[in-house]
């Protein structure tokens, strides 16, 4: 199953994330992390899409994954962060 | 003696080119090749240009473009969709351990911002630096930034706009809700200015370059030699351009 959602970061850019996910919405297929933000290094943003494959789509699950990719590849993001991520995924299976 | 830098003026060409120009440049530099450098130029035919996380697909009214001759092309930094067309754009290419470049990226948007602002002081228009990537005057944008860093080496461009159609614009870019599209005009009218709107007539490309080049120098306190683009970076160019810029795989692959 697919979802998108679009969400504007508070003080930052307009983040679109296109999610898939399984019928039960239980955890992530696919995903791509669009928008008008930055990312450094911008190619930190495909390993972030893929270290999220098959990760469970719980609030709290998401964000230390997120965190801990951040961290391990050293990712500083500009009008983005990983408390908006998780919202943008959030919203697609709400 | 003050340090030198190059400063190319390589007039008008189309988007892949413009596009795989900056990552020559960027490429050269970091192989210590060429010295920092200031590079301006045009677009034509006009063109779109989108941040490297947006999708082309959702950015862009693909078949308009089409229609009207404007190519589209994925920059390698972030940032929004751009529409190039009446406009000075620039990009400036300098190691990262350049002492003039803040380490801490926003810093760095706002020293290199400094020269656009300093080159648009000299035509007369008050402007500052807006983050995260913008310039405005009087309020309203006249210049968006986006820069990227790689292996040590730091590429930042921007566009100093001289003048604006934003209804042609809305025509190539798609807007999240087509019942709104009117509204979403009327207030990017309002928000975007242009050199064009400040000083009241349209500038010259070449008096905007100049004003630019001024600004740089002294933001930098360099002076800006004119130079010329190297065989190394015309060849790494063009294999940029057929080999990334130009292709559907690059341009769609978000």
């Amino acid at each position: 199953m697919k979802a998108n959602s679009t969400y504007k970061i508070p003080k930052g850019k307009l983040l679109k994330i296109s999610l898939e996910h399984n019928e039960n919405k239980e955890v992530i297929d696919k995903i791509s992390i669009m928008g008008d933000f930055f990312a450094y290094p911008e190619e930190s943003i495909e390993l972030l899409e893929k270290e999220l494959k098959n990760v469970s789509l719980q609030e709290d699950i998401l964000s230390k994954k997120i965190q801990s990719v951040i961290e391990k590849y050293d990712i500083q993001f500009i009008g983005l962060d990983c408390e908006g991520i998780v919202k943008g995924i959030m919203m697609c299976v709400k | 003696m003050k340090e030198q830098w190059r400063f190319l003026t390589t007039g008008y060409n189309n988007a892949f080119f413009n596009m795989a120009l900056d990552y020559a440049i960027l490429s050269a530099n970091r192989e210590r090749k060429v010295p920092p450098t200031v590079r301006f130029y045009g677009w034509m035919p006009s063109g779109i240009s989108i941040g490297y996380f947006q999708s082309l697909k959702e950015e862009v009214d693909i078949e308009q473009c089409k229609n009207l001759g404007v190519d589209c092309v994925r920059r390698i930094t972030g940032g929004g969709a751009v529409f190039h067309e009446k406009e000075v754009t620039y990009s400036i290419v300098v190691p990262e351990s350049h002492p003039s470049i803040p380490k801490n990226i926003l810093k760095s948007y706002s020293r290199i911002c400094g020269a656009i602002i300093k080159g648009l002081d000299k035509l007369d228009i008050e402007s500052k630096y807006m983050p995260i990537n913008d310039i405005v005057a009087n309020g309203k944008k006249i210049s968006g930034n986006a820069q990227t860093r790689k292996e040590n080496t730091v590429l930042q461009h921007g566009t100093i706009i001289t003048d604006v159609d934003v209804e042609k614009m809305f025509s190539l870019l798609k807007v999240p809700n087509e019942k709104i599209k009117d509204k979403l005009i009327a207030d990017v009218k309002q928000r975007v200015t242009s050199i064009k709107h400040e000083i009241g007539k349209e500038p010259l490309f070449g008096d905007v370059v100049n004003a630019l080049k001024v600004g740089f120098e002294e933001e930098f306190n360099v002076d800006l030699v004119k130079g010329e683009v190297t065989e190394f970076e015309k060849n790494l160019a063009k294999s940029y351009e057929s080999n990334r810029f130009s292709k559907k795989e690059w341009n769609f692959r978000r």
